[in-house]
Protein backbone atom coordinates (compact mmCIF):
# COMPACT_ATOMS: atom_id res chain seq x y z
CA UNK A 1 0.00 0.00 0.00
CA UNK A 2 1.31 3.70 -1.13
CA UNK A 3 0.78 6.34 1.12
CA UNK A 4 -0.07 9.37 -1.13
CA UNK A 5 0.44 12.92 0.31
CA UNK A 6 -1.62 16.13 -0.52
CA UNK A 7 1.36 18.78 -2.43
CA UNK A 8 -0.90 20.83 -0.35
CA UNK A 9 -0.40 19.64 2.91
CA UNK A 10 3.26 19.57 2.72
CA UNK A 11 3.71 23.28 1.30
CA UNK A 12 1.65 24.42 3.78
CA UNK A 13 3.88 24.84 6.94
CA UNK A 14 1.91 25.73 10.44
CA UNK A 15 2.24 30.03 11.39
CA UNK A 16 3.63 30.60 8.37
CA UNK A 17 1.75 33.38 6.21
CA UNK A 18 1.23 32.96 2.39
CA UNK A 19 1.94 35.68 0.55
CA UNK A 20 -1.10 36.65 -1.43
CA UNK A 21 -2.23 39.91 -3.76
CA UNK A 22 -4.38 40.90 -0.29
CA UNK A 23 -0.75 42.02 0.64
CA UNK A 24 -0.51 44.86 -2.01
CA UNK A 25 -3.06 47.02 -1.73
CA UNK A 26 -2.16 48.94 -5.08
CA UNK A 27 -2.94 45.62 -6.88
CA UNK A 28 -5.56 45.12 -5.13
CA UNK A 29 -7.41 48.42 -6.21
CA UNK A 30 -6.19 48.14 -9.75
CA UNK A 31 -7.95 44.57 -9.73
CA UNK A 32 -11.03 44.42 -7.73
CA UNK A 33 -11.99 48.37 -7.69
CA UNK A 34 -14.06 48.61 -10.75
CA UNK A 35 -15.66 45.55 -10.27
CA UNK A 36 -16.73 46.40 -6.32
CA UNK A 37 -17.51 49.87 -7.79
CA UNK A 38 -20.03 48.67 -10.74
CA UNK A 39 -21.59 45.91 -7.52
CA UNK A 40 -22.25 48.69 -4.73
CA UNK A 41 -23.17 51.08 -7.44
CA UNK A 42 -25.84 48.82 -8.62
CA UNK A 43 -26.89 47.18 -5.08
CA UNK A 44 -27.26 50.99 -3.81
CA UNK A 45 -27.89 52.80 -6.49
CA UNK A 46 -26.13 55.91 -5.60
CA UNK A 47 -22.52 56.13 -6.72
CA UNK A 48 -21.22 58.61 -4.27
CA UNK A 49 -22.00 56.56 -1.79
CA UNK A 50 -21.20 53.20 -3.61
CA UNK A 51 -17.11 55.28 -3.73
CA UNK A 52 -17.24 55.29 -0.09
CA UNK A 53 -18.31 52.12 0.72
CA UNK A 54 -15.48 50.45 -1.73
CA UNK A 55 -12.96 52.97 -0.59
CA UNK A 56 -13.66 51.44 2.78
CA UNK A 57 -14.02 47.79 1.65
CA UNK A 58 -10.75 47.88 0.29
CA UNK A 59 -9.17 48.76 3.13
CA UNK A 60 -10.86 46.60 5.68
CA UNK A 61 -9.86 43.71 3.37
CA UNK A 62 -6.23 45.20 3.38
CA UNK A 63 -6.11 45.58 7.05
CA UNK A 64 -7.78 42.33 8.07
CA UNK A 65 -6.11 40.46 4.97
CA UNK A 66 -4.60 38.05 7.66
CA UNK A 67 -8.00 36.59 8.66
CA UNK A 68 -8.80 35.75 5.25
CA UNK A 69 -8.20 31.91 4.93
CA UNK A 70 -8.31 31.44 1.34
CA UNK A 71 -11.18 29.11 1.48
CA UNK A 72 -13.03 31.23 -1.57
CA UNK A 73 -11.66 33.71 -3.88
CA UNK A 74 -10.09 37.37 -3.26
CA UNK A 75 -13.49 38.73 -4.96
CA UNK A 76 -15.91 36.70 -2.88
CA UNK A 77 -14.24 37.72 -0.01
CA UNK A 78 -14.19 40.91 -0.72
CA UNK A 79 -18.08 40.80 -2.40
CA UNK A 80 -18.83 39.66 1.23
CA UNK A 81 -16.97 42.96 3.05
CA UNK A 82 -18.81 45.16 0.36
CA UNK A 83 -22.08 42.99 0.79
CA UNK A 84 -21.72 43.96 4.65
CA UNK A 85 -20.76 47.20 4.32
CA UNK A 86 -24.13 48.01 1.83
CA UNK A 87 -26.50 46.59 4.46
CA UNK A 88 -24.73 48.83 7.46
CA UNK A 89 -25.40 51.94 5.59
CA UNK A 90 -28.89 51.00 4.32
CA UNK A 91 -29.72 50.01 7.75
CA UNK A 92 -28.70 53.53 9.06
CA UNK A 93 -31.06 56.50 9.04
CA UNK A 94 -28.44 58.97 7.79
CA UNK A 95 -28.24 57.06 4.49
CA UNK A 96 -31.93 57.05 4.40
CA UNK A 97 -32.12 59.93 4.63
CA UNK A 98 -29.58 61.45 2.30
CA UNK A 99 -31.22 59.08 -0.32
CA UNK A 100 -34.30 60.95 -0.14
CA UNK A 101 -32.66 64.26 -0.14
CA UNK A 102 -29.93 63.62 -2.78
CA UNK A 103 -29.57 60.44 -5.17
CA UNK A 104 -26.75 59.71 -8.03
CA UNK A 105 -27.54 57.16 -9.60
CA UNK A 106 -24.71 55.65 -12.14
CA UNK A 107 -25.73 56.72 -15.25
CA UNK A 108 -25.36 54.49 -18.36
CA UNK A 109 -25.76 57.28 -20.78
CA UNK A 110 -22.21 58.48 -20.23
CA UNK A 111 -21.02 55.28 -21.66
CA UNK A 112 -23.10 55.03 -24.92
CA UNK A 113 -20.79 56.63 -26.77
CA UNK A 114 -18.10 54.58 -25.62
CA UNK A 115 -20.21 51.06 -27.03
CA UNK A 116 -19.97 52.83 -30.52
CA UNK A 117 -18.03 50.09 -33.27
CA UNK A 118 -18.32 49.54 -36.41
CA UNK A 119 -19.70 46.52 -36.75
CA UNK A 120 -22.93 47.54 -35.06
CA UNK A 121 -25.50 49.69 -36.18
CA UNK A 122 -26.74 52.98 -34.77
CA UNK A 123 -30.13 51.11 -34.37
CA UNK A 124 -28.74 48.11 -32.61
CA UNK A 125 -26.77 50.54 -30.54
CA UNK A 126 -29.40 52.03 -29.37
CA UNK A 127 -31.57 49.02 -29.03
CA UNK A 128 -28.91 47.85 -26.76
CA UNK A 129 -28.83 51.03 -24.46
CA UNK A 130 -32.35 50.97 -24.28
CA UNK A 131 -32.33 47.15 -22.82
CA UNK A 132 -29.76 48.45 -20.33
CA UNK A 133 -31.35 51.08 -19.19
CA UNK A 134 -34.41 48.71 -18.59
CA UNK A 135 -32.56 46.09 -16.71
CA UNK A 136 -31.49 48.88 -14.70
CA UNK A 137 -34.51 50.20 -14.01
CA UNK A 138 -35.87 46.57 -12.82
CA UNK A 139 -33.28 46.61 -10.52
CA UNK A 140 -34.37 49.52 -8.76
CA UNK A 141 -37.95 48.20 -8.37
CA UNK A 142 -36.35 44.48 -6.40
CA UNK A 143 -35.74 44.03 -2.67
CA UNK A 144 -32.27 44.76 -1.60
CA UNK A 145 -31.34 41.24 -1.62
CA UNK A 146 -33.10 39.81 -4.79
CA UNK A 147 -30.68 42.94 -6.19
CA UNK A 148 -27.84 41.93 -4.65
CA UNK A 149 -28.10 38.28 -5.90
CA UNK A 150 -28.89 39.43 -8.63
CA UNK A 151 -25.65 41.51 -9.22
CA UNK A 152 -23.50 39.03 -8.28
CA UNK A 153 -24.73 35.94 -10.51
CA UNK A 154 -25.58 38.15 -13.78
CA UNK A 155 -23.18 41.09 -13.26
CA UNK A 156 -20.41 39.68 -11.38
CA UNK A 157 -20.69 36.21 -13.45
CA UNK A 158 -20.46 34.66 -9.58
CA UNK A 159 -21.55 30.85 -9.27
CA UNK A 160 -24.24 29.87 -6.84
CA UNK A 161 -21.67 28.54 -3.94
CA UNK A 162 -19.55 32.07 -4.03
CA UNK A 163 -23.15 34.17 -3.65
CA UNK A 164 -23.79 31.68 -0.71
CA UNK A 165 -19.99 32.36 0.62
CA UNK A 166 -20.42 36.14 -0.14
CA UNK A 167 -24.00 36.73 1.35
CA UNK A 168 -24.03 33.77 4.26
CA UNK A 169 -27.18 32.51 2.46
CA UNK A 170 -28.52 28.77 1.64
CA UNK A 171 -28.51 27.86 -1.70
CA UNK A 172 -32.30 27.74 -1.51
CA UNK A 173 -32.72 30.90 -0.72
CA UNK A 174 -29.98 32.36 -3.38
CA UNK A 175 -32.09 30.39 -5.64
CA UNK A 176 -35.52 31.83 -4.67
CA UNK A 177 -34.50 35.16 -4.70
CA UNK A 178 -32.92 34.93 -8.05
CA UNK A 179 -36.08 33.13 -9.58
CA UNK A 180 -38.03 36.34 -8.41
CA UNK A 181 -35.49 39.03 -9.58
CA UNK A 182 -35.44 37.24 -13.18
CA UNK A 183 -39.11 36.94 -13.36
CA UNK A 184 -39.51 41.02 -12.04
CA UNK A 185 -36.79 41.89 -15.05
CA UNK A 186 -38.52 39.84 -17.57
CA UNK A 187 -41.77 41.68 -16.38
CA UNK A 188 -40.06 45.00 -16.75
CA UNK A 189 -38.23 44.08 -20.27
CA UNK A 190 -42.29 43.49 -21.42
CA UNK A 191 -41.41 39.37 -21.39
CA UNK A 192 -44.21 37.21 -20.87
CA UNK A 193 -45.03 34.57 -22.87
CA UNK B 1 -45.89 13.00 -32.80
CA UNK B 2 -49.08 14.10 -30.89
CA UNK B 3 -47.21 14.16 -27.89
CA UNK B 4 -44.22 16.12 -29.25
CA UNK B 5 -46.71 18.60 -30.83
CA UNK B 6 -47.85 19.21 -27.62
CA UNK B 7 -45.05 19.80 -25.69
CA UNK B 8 -44.13 22.91 -27.56
CA UNK B 9 -47.83 24.36 -26.78
CA UNK B 10 -46.97 24.63 -22.87
CA UNK B 11 -44.05 27.49 -23.12
CA UNK B 12 -41.22 27.59 -20.27
CA UNK B 13 -42.33 28.20 -17.07
CA UNK B 14 -40.58 31.16 -15.12
CA UNK B 15 -38.09 28.96 -13.09
CA UNK B 16 -37.35 26.86 -16.27
CA UNK B 17 -36.19 30.54 -17.54
CA UNK B 18 -34.48 31.23 -14.65
CA UNK B 19 -32.82 28.05 -14.47
CA UNK B 20 -32.03 28.56 -18.86
CA UNK B 21 -30.04 32.51 -17.66
CA UNK B 22 -28.29 30.30 -14.78
CA UNK B 23 -27.41 27.27 -17.17
CA UNK B 24 -28.43 24.87 -15.33
CA UNK B 25 -31.31 23.57 -17.62
CA UNK B 26 -32.12 20.24 -18.10
CA UNK B 27 -32.16 18.86 -21.76
CA UNK B 28 -35.11 18.76 -22.20
CA UNK B 29 -35.68 22.36 -21.90
CA UNK B 30 -32.69 23.19 -24.63
CA UNK B 31 -34.70 20.67 -26.75
CA UNK B 32 -37.85 22.74 -26.25
CA UNK B 33 -36.12 26.11 -27.21
CA UNK B 34 -34.79 24.16 -30.43
CA UNK B 35 -38.50 23.83 -31.24
CA UNK B 36 -40.58 26.89 -30.06
CA UNK B 37 -39.47 29.89 -31.18
CA UNK B 38 -41.20 32.29 -28.75
CA UNK B 39 -39.96 30.79 -26.10
CA UNK B 40 -35.93 31.16 -28.01
CA UNK B 41 -36.78 34.73 -28.69
CA UNK B 42 -37.74 35.49 -25.20
CA UNK B 43 -34.66 33.80 -23.71
CA UNK B 44 -32.66 35.87 -26.30
CA UNK B 45 -34.18 38.97 -25.11
CA UNK B 46 -33.57 38.52 -21.63
CA UNK B 47 -29.84 37.46 -21.72
CA UNK B 48 -29.44 40.21 -24.50
CA UNK B 49 -30.69 42.91 -22.23
CA UNK B 50 -28.98 41.53 -18.94
CA UNK B 51 -25.87 41.61 -21.12
CA UNK B 52 -25.69 44.85 -22.70
CA UNK B 53 -26.63 45.97 -19.03
CA UNK B 54 -23.68 43.96 -17.92
CA UNK B 55 -21.32 45.35 -20.62
CA UNK B 56 -22.20 49.00 -20.22
CA UNK B 57 -22.31 49.04 -16.50
CA UNK B 58 -18.73 47.49 -16.77
CA UNK B 59 -17.38 50.45 -18.84
CA UNK B 60 -19.20 52.82 -16.54
CA UNK B 61 -17.58 51.47 -13.41
CA UNK B 62 -13.78 51.41 -15.53
CA UNK B 63 -14.33 55.00 -16.45
CA UNK B 64 -15.69 56.02 -13.22
CA UNK B 65 -13.07 54.08 -11.18
CA UNK B 66 -10.05 55.35 -13.36
CA UNK B 67 -10.93 59.07 -12.28
CA UNK B 68 -10.48 58.37 -8.67
CA UNK B 69 -7.67 58.63 -6.56
CA UNK B 70 -5.73 55.01 -6.24
CA UNK B 71 -5.33 54.09 -2.62
CA UNK B 72 -1.73 55.05 -1.65
CA UNK B 73 0.15 53.12 1.24
CA UNK B 74 0.95 56.76 2.67
CA UNK B 75 -2.95 58.21 2.47
CA UNK B 76 -4.38 55.26 4.35
CA UNK B 77 -3.12 55.10 7.82
CA UNK B 78 -4.07 58.71 8.70
CA UNK B 79 -6.46 57.67 10.95
CA UNK B 80 -5.00 54.49 12.74
CA UNK B 81 -1.47 56.81 13.60
CA UNK B 82 -3.59 59.53 14.80
CA UNK B 83 -6.00 57.12 16.56
CA UNK B 84 -9.16 59.02 15.52
CA UNK B 85 -12.29 57.63 16.34
CA UNK B 86 -14.14 56.67 13.56
CA UNK B 87 -17.80 55.17 14.47
CA UNK B 88 -20.34 57.94 14.63
CA UNK B 89 -21.17 57.54 18.34
CA UNK B 90 -17.71 58.61 18.96
CA UNK B 91 -17.89 61.41 16.17
CA UNK B 92 -21.46 62.28 18.36
CA UNK B 93 -20.10 62.35 21.58
CA UNK B 94 -17.33 64.73 20.27
CA UNK B 95 -19.48 66.93 18.77
CA UNK B 96 -21.90 67.16 21.40
CA UNK B 97 -18.93 67.77 23.76
CA UNK B 98 -17.97 70.38 21.41
CA UNK B 99 -21.19 72.45 21.49
CA UNK B 100 -21.67 72.17 24.79
CA UNK B 101 -17.92 73.61 25.49
CA UNK B 102 -19.27 76.53 23.06
CA UNK B 103 -22.14 77.13 24.57
CA UNK B 104 -21.19 77.12 28.14
CA UNK B 105 -17.99 79.71 27.03
CA UNK B 106 -20.76 82.32 25.10
CA UNK B 107 -23.29 82.38 28.40
CA UNK B 108 -19.89 83.00 30.47
CA UNK B 109 -18.98 85.89 28.09
CA UNK B 110 -22.22 87.24 27.80
CA UNK B 111 -22.32 87.22 31.57
CA UNK B 112 -18.85 88.47 32.03
CA UNK B 113 -19.82 91.13 29.25
CA UNK B 114 -23.03 92.67 31.04
CA UNK B 115 -21.21 95.00 33.84
CA UNK B 116 -18.41 96.11 31.27
CA UNK B 117 -21.35 97.27 28.85
CA UNK B 118 -23.15 98.96 31.78
CA UNK B 119 -20.14 100.91 32.86
CA UNK B 120 -19.12 101.70 29.22
CA UNK B 121 -23.24 102.61 29.23
CA UNK B 122 -22.37 104.88 31.97
CA UNK B 123 -19.60 106.96 30.95
CA UNK B 124 -21.16 107.61 27.60
CA UNK B 125 -24.57 109.05 29.40
CA UNK B 126 -24.90 112.42 28.14
CA UNK B 127 -24.19 115.69 30.26
CA UNK B 128 -27.24 116.77 32.25
CA UNK B 129 -28.58 119.86 30.61
CA UNK B 130 -28.04 123.24 32.61
CA UNK B 131 -30.46 126.01 33.04
CA UNK B 132 -29.44 129.38 31.72
CA UNK B 133 -30.25 130.77 34.92
CA UNK B 134 -27.79 128.33 37.02
CA UNK B 135 -25.14 129.01 34.01
CA UNK B 136 -25.60 132.97 34.91
CA UNK B 137 -25.54 132.46 38.87
CA UNK B 138 -21.67 130.36 38.03
CA UNK B 139 -20.46 133.13 36.03
CA UNK B 140 -21.71 136.04 38.69
CA UNK B 141 -20.03 133.55 41.34
CA UNK B 142 -16.70 133.34 39.09
CA UNK B 143 -16.26 136.92 38.43
CA UNK B 144 -16.91 137.45 42.30
CA UNK B 145 -13.87 135.07 43.29
CA UNK B 146 -11.52 136.66 40.32
CA UNK B 147 -11.92 140.00 41.96
CA UNK B 148 -11.57 139.26 45.62
CA UNK B 149 -8.22 137.58 44.36
CA UNK B 150 -7.29 140.96 42.00
CA UNK B 151 -7.87 142.77 45.40
CA UNK B 152 -5.18 140.32 47.30
CA UNK B 153 -2.66 140.36 44.71
CA UNK B 154 -2.35 144.40 44.46
CA UNK B 155 -2.27 144.75 48.39
CA UNK B 156 1.04 141.81 47.82
CA UNK B 157 2.56 143.89 45.36
CA UNK B 158 2.36 147.06 47.39
CA UNK B 159 3.80 145.24 49.97
CA UNK B 160 6.73 144.54 48.57
CA UNK B 161 7.36 147.49 46.85
CA UNK B 162 6.10 146.05 43.31
CA UNK B 163 5.05 148.93 40.67
CA UNK B 164 1.22 148.37 40.49
CA UNK B 165 1.71 147.88 36.25
CA UNK B 166 0.85 144.08 36.59
CA UNK B 167 4.25 143.63 35.00
CA UNK B 168 4.27 139.85 34.12
CA UNK B 169 1.40 139.33 36.05
CA UNK B 170 -1.51 137.05 34.31
CA UNK B 171 -4.83 138.50 33.72
CA UNK B 172 -7.12 136.09 35.74
CA UNK B 173 -10.13 137.15 33.92
CA UNK B 174 -12.73 134.15 34.50
CA UNK B 175 -13.32 131.91 31.88
CA UNK B 176 -16.75 132.18 31.41
CA UNK B 177 -18.74 128.80 31.52
CA UNK B 178 -20.90 128.19 28.76
CA UNK B 179 -23.12 125.39 27.49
Amino acid sequence: MQLVLDPDMIACVPGETIPSELDDIDALDRVYRFRLLRFVAYSTGDQDLAETIVQDCLLKAYNSRDSFRGDCSVYTWLAHIATNLVRDSQRSRKFQFWRRVHKTAPDLNEVSSLLSSPQSSVESQMLARERAQQVSAALETLSVNQRTIFLMRFIEEMDIQEICQATGMQVSTVKTHLHRAVKAVRLKLGGGI
Amino acid sequence: MENHRESYLTHLTDEQFTDLLLGTSPAAVTAHLSACPQCAQEAQRVSGAIGSFAQQSRLWAERRAASLPVHSRDSQPVFPRLHIPRSPQAWTAAGLAVALALGIGISLRVDHARPVERQVAAKLQPAVAVSPTILKSDNALLTAIDGELRADESATSGMYGLSGSSRGVRSRSPKRISN
